[in-house]
């Protein structure tokens, strides 16, 4: 089911969390909201169930308007951050509440709850209470519960955030398979960009109350719309390098070092302040276009080596090898940056 | 909480309807001391001061003065609570932190004896304080009140000293101060917020308390608010409710003074200080 | 012993103290109490012996024989060197010295008997009347003359000569003594009162009620203010939260200017046509319905104010996703919020049920027990018995005998709540060992 949100407006009280924001999520796609932490990310996803009432705007389920509706007849199941499991019931109880609570037959219940627990794989789970589980089994029986009654929209707040970096890596690919499996219309709420790149269709990207950017997770790590947006998508992330516009090139700041800008990029004036971000990928010795500092950090990985390498200025860029690169902390390095790859921002922050 | 998904018009409503009788009194309580009003009628027509003359004017023979037993009342309440606090300060912790022998004897006692309330005491308090001749005295009420009021006073302390983590006394034993300096220099500050709310408790309690001084120190010059108000209202036989309810509102002042200052250390010993 | 004990001691000393004067030593008492059957009349210190005509009731009442009850009562005229001494005195040596020579340690048991042998003196006075006056100078009795002690008492009957069997010594200072004696009858007198079954159910009652009101009210209380925006629910729980600190006499005078025949309700009934009368008192079950009101409310409020902040600890989103799984506000109350009260509703119960079974003071302040006894409970009734009752004569050791049924009671209850409420729990180990 398609949602539409139009000029949604929030505030508890005098303080605006959420202004004048629109957006539209297709049906059958899922949708990440993105954010850092308490810029209305879970607001919106209240007001889309109807926990929160929207104080100006319209929401709307297809071609029904919801915007009054009560929660219990807008029909969306939620996955809340906590699971929110109810302790006094046990898993089986947990699940068909929804439908205890719309009075369905004793049969009819036990038939989708095993159903249900057959998909998210919890079947033998069934007699025991949420405190005798594990994260990740809390999680699969808050899913259920929220898939039970077939809703039209599953919404998920911050689902993955209580979980151990294996189960998460688990968890991510098991919620996109029952998200693909049942063609159910999903929200993902998340402040982990891994997550959303990796789970969704698209990416909403919310800073102080507004969606900064909405794209697909691709388009959105090559052709971010702003320093924001640049700096949250990418592990590890993009470095910026701080300057102003001369002769056409980039002086760096505090340096005599000026670099070229890419093709395609309108600079302002002489003397204007601007910024350029590399992401760590395009900083590499091959490279041609040189700069030159010494190597501040060092970090292995694994599989892969990451360096910071401070510039004479004190700027820092950061770079990601294969493994057997081997330079040392200390070392007075040259490397290259991919100049088409260059982000450049403006002073306010914006794409140039 | 308040849900976006429920009304909450048809709460108050009922919740209103419901409180009626109690805010009625209430306000009847606060109106009719200043107020006359004719006899059948509910509504009062005539201002006055007269029913609080209990204030100024000499007091009829054979009854005490309204000032001395309001002195009493306080000394009583505030005596109560001074030497409750320090053997509930000083218990609670013990209980809660030390080592000792028996303590668990101790701790099942100090739960058995909350199930002594005053009936079960008192004649026999009465008993030993007529034959030791503290009867009619403050100061037998006062060490009556303390004793009753003393497990409960242990049993919060010994709460909130279990809150206390034990990371703060580690930290000062290995900084080299001795056990006691560590509960007096760092554990008492930080159940301060925990001694202002059973101190709060333990003067309202007192304040309050009626049936100790009515049957250990009932006449004369011992008595305090309580027992005043409720000889008024036993003597009478054509009852003046105007003037018991100047007296009464007189004797919730503290009281009502008592709950707007501290209301959220009263909820929070009420609620959280599970008294039992 | 170690000094890390001795510092725990030493910190609990004060309240030990205390707890030991006026919490033990007053148990034990009760229980001492109970067993003797102190009253006014017995006085609590010592008493003594005296013969008179109300124990010589006593007395015939506790079997003695007739005639042993008449010679007590009866008085004597001794020759005795006290009456010699008055006599010289009265009538001169030489009287005195003839009745000291001639009658010392006779017995006579009527004055005319003396008076006979007078006349057979000497040296006796002239006229009749001195005659009659002297002999009354040697009327011996051991009526209305208190003795310490019973030996005290024994000798002087003895010395009046009467004469008496061990038994008869045993039943005399036993049932003539005016202090306080050991007895176990306590517990056989309380079962033969008439009404104390009626205290039992009544006080059965007040429990179940008053909990029932207090557990219900509290509950919807703490349920409404919770779903209500924070301004208004802060009022009504301030207007709920009220009665159980003002003190309770103001409480009940409230009440009793409701109920009172000049008072709020007649005055608005009168309105209506409805005679004035005092509602609180007019009938036993009006009587009940405004105890179980007081009592109600006052509990409610403790109620309200537990039941409130457990609700509170409830975490939102649990909230939050019943309703968005389709519960309805009462759906919400039943399957969420009410499971998740049951410790607190047991605790409460638990509470209750004792500090209701001994507390008396707004029952005592609103009804006083009536009318007619009809909202009597035990507590109560101790109360009656021992401190506070109309006859005037207070017995101490029935009252106390009633209040430690109280106290088994309790004792049992807690016993068991320890159980429910696991005690280990709250023994945690000290975790620094010095
Ligand atoms: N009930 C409320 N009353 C007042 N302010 C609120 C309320 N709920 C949220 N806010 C404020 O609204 C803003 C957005 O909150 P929200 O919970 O939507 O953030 P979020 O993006 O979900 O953050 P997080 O990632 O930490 O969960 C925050 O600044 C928060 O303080
Ligand atoms: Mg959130």
């Amino acid at each position: 089911m398609r949602i539409s949100i139009e000029n949604f407006t929030k505030s508890f009280g005098d303080t605006t969390v959420i202004e004048d924001m629109s957006l539209e999520i297709g049906d059958g796609e899922m949708l990440a909201l993105l954010g850092p932490s308490g810029c209305g990310k879970s607001t919106t996803l209240f007001a889309i169930c109807g926990i929160h009432r929207m104080n100006a705007g319209r929401l709307l389920f297809g071609d029904a308007d919801v915007t009054e509706v009560s929660s219990q007849k807008r029909n969306v199941g939620v996955v809340f951050q906590n699971y929110a499991l109810y302790p006094h019931m046990n898993v089986y109880e947990n699940i068909a509440f929804p439908l205890k609570v719309r009075k369905e037959s004793r049969a009819e219940v036990d038939r989708k709850v095993q159903e249900i627990a057959d998909l998210v794989h919890i079947g033998e789970l069934l007699q025991r209470r949420p405190v005798q589980l594990s994260g990740g089994q809390q999680q699969r029986v808050a899913l259920a519960r929220a898939l039970i009654r077939k809703p039209d929209i599953l919404l998920l707040d911050e689902p993955l955030a209580n979980l151990d970096a294996k189960l998460r890596l688990e968890m991510r690919s098991e919620i996109r398979r029952i998200q693909l499996a049942t063609g159910i219309t999903a929200v993902l709420v998340t402040h982990d960009q891994v997550e959303a790149m990796s789970m969704c269709d698209r990416i909403a990207i919310m800073d102080k109350g507004r969606i900064v950017q909405l794209s697909t997770p691709k388009d959105m790590y090559e052709n971010p719309s702003s320093a924001f947006v640049a700096g949250f998508l990418g592990n590890p992330p993009i470095a910026f390098l701080e300057g102003t516009v001369a002769d056409g090139g980039f002086r760096l700041a505090n340096s005599r070092v000026t670099l070229p800008v890419p093709s395609g990029i309108e600079l302002p004036g002489d003397g204007a302040p601007i910024r350029f971000g590399v992401r760590p990928e395009f900083f590499q010795p091959g490279n041609p276009l040189k700069v030159s500092g010494k190597v501040s950090f060092v970090e292995i990985q694994g599989r892969e080596e990451l360096y910071d390498v401070t510039l004479e200025n004190g700027a820092v860029l950061r770079s990601i090898q294969a493994q057997s690169a081997g330079f040392r902390l200390g070392e007075d390095v040259s490397w290259g940056i991919a100049q088409d790859k260059v982000l450049a921002f403006g002073p306010d922050g914006n794409r140039l | 909480m308040t849900s976006s998904n429920f009304r909450s018009w048809p709460l108050f409503l009922v919740l209103g309807v419901i409180s009626m009788p109690l805010v009625i009194m209430y306000v009847y309580l606060f109106v009719d001391t200043v107020t006359d009003t004719t006899a059948g009628s509910l509504i009062p027509d005539r201002f006055t001061l007269h029913h609080w003359r209990f204030l100024w004017e000499e007091p009829e023979t054979g009854r005490v003065s309204i000032w001395t037993v309001t002195l009493n009342t306080f000394i009583f309440a505030i005596c109560t609570t001074l030497i409750n606090v320090s053997a509930s300060v000083t218990a609670g912790y013990a209980l809660s932190r030390l080592n000792m022998p028996f303590k668990r004897f101790f701790l099942g006692g100090i739960l058995t004896l909350h199930a002594f309330p005053t009936i079960t005491l008192i004649i026999s308090i009465f008993l030993i304080l007529q034959m030791i001749g503290l009867y009619n005295t403050l100061i037998g009420v006062i060490l009556v009140k303390t004793a009753l009021e003393l497990p409960f006073g242990i049993w919060i302390m010994k709460g909130f000293f279990d809150n206390v983590p034990w990371e703060i006394e580690m930290a000062g034993l290995q900084d080299g101060a001795s056990r006691f300096t560590v509960w007096w220099k760092l554990v008492l500050p930080q159940v301060q917020p925990g001694v202002a709310a059973l101190a709060v408790f333990v003067f309202l309690s007192a304040w309050s308390e009626f049936i100790l001084p009515q049957v250990l120190a009932p006449s004369g010059s011992a008595q305090v608010l309580s027992t005043y108000l409720s000889n008024l209202i036993f003597d009478d036989i054509k009852p003046d409710f105007n003037m018991f309810k100047s007296v009464g509102v007189f004797y919730a002042l503290p009281v009502i003074v008592v709950y707007l200052i501290f209301n959220k250390q009263l909820m929070n010993i009420y609620g959280g200080g599970t008294k039992g | 012993m170690r000094r890390a004990h001795l510092l725990g001691l030493g910190f609990l000393s004060p309240a030990l103290a205390i707890i030991l004067m006026l919490f033990l030593i007053p148990v034990l008492l009760t229980v001492m109490f109970s067993f003797t059957n102190m009253s006014t009349a017995t006085g609590i210190s010592g008493g003594a012996y005296e013969i008179n005509a109300a124990s010589l009731r006593k007395l015939s009442d506790a079997g003695a024989q007739e005639s042993f009850v008449e010679t007590l009562g009866k008085e004597a005229f001794v020759v005795d060197d006290a009456g010699i001494t008055a006599a010289a005195a009265a009538y001169g040596e030489q009287f005195a010295n003839e009745v000291g020579s001639q009658m010392l340690g006779e017995r006579f048991d009527s004055r005319r008997d003396l008076e006979r042998a007078f006349r057979k003196l000497k040296s006796r006075p002239r006229s009749t009347r001195d005659i009659k006056k002297a002999a009354d100078l040697f009327k011996r009795s051991v009526l209305n003359v208190r003795f310490e002690t019973a030996g005290g008492l024994l000798d002087a009957v003895t010395g009046n000569g009467i004469e008496m069997t061990p038994d008869q010594q045993e039943l005399l200072t036993k049932t003539i003594y005016t202090g306080w004696t050991w007895t176990s009858d306590n517990f056989a007198l309380m079962a033969q009162i008439p009404y104390v079954w009626r205290v039992a159910g009544n006080t059965l009652m007040y429990v179940v009620l008053t909990l029932a009101a207090s557990v219900g009210l509290g509950l919807f209380l703490a349920i409404t203010t919770f779903y209500l925006p924070s301004g208004t629910a802060t009022t009504f729980r301030a207007i709920w939260f009220f009665p159980r600190i003002l003190p309770n006499v103001i409480f009940v005078l409230m009440w009793k200017w409701l109920a009172w025949d000049t008072g709020f309700l007649s005055s608005l009934l009168g309105n209506f046509g409805v005679p004035p009368r005092n509602w609180m008192l007019d009938t036993g079950a009006n009587a009940w319905v405004f105890i179980v009101l007081i009592n109600g409310i006052v509990g409610a409020s403790l109620g309200m104010i537990l039941f409130g902040s457990a609700i509170k600890s409830i975490p939102q989103s649990m909230l939050h996703a019943s309703e968005v799984d389709g519960a309805s506000r009462w759906q919400q109350i039943r399957y969420i919020i009410l499971p998740q009260l049951r410790w607190p509703i047991m605790f409460i119960c638990a509470y209750s049920t004792l500090s209701l079974l001994t507390s008396f003071e707004y029952i005592l302040l609103s009804t006083d027990g009536g009318p007619g006894g009809a909202t009597e409970v035990w507590s109560l009734m101790a109360f009656h018995t021992a401190l506070d009752n109309y006859a005037g004569n207070l017995q101490y050791g029935l009252g106390a005998a009633m209040a430690l049924m109280l106290v088994i009671v309790g004792i049992l209850a807690s016993l068991v709540y320890l159980r429910i409420f696991n005690f280990n729990d709250l023994v945690a180990k000290p975790r620094i060992e010095q």
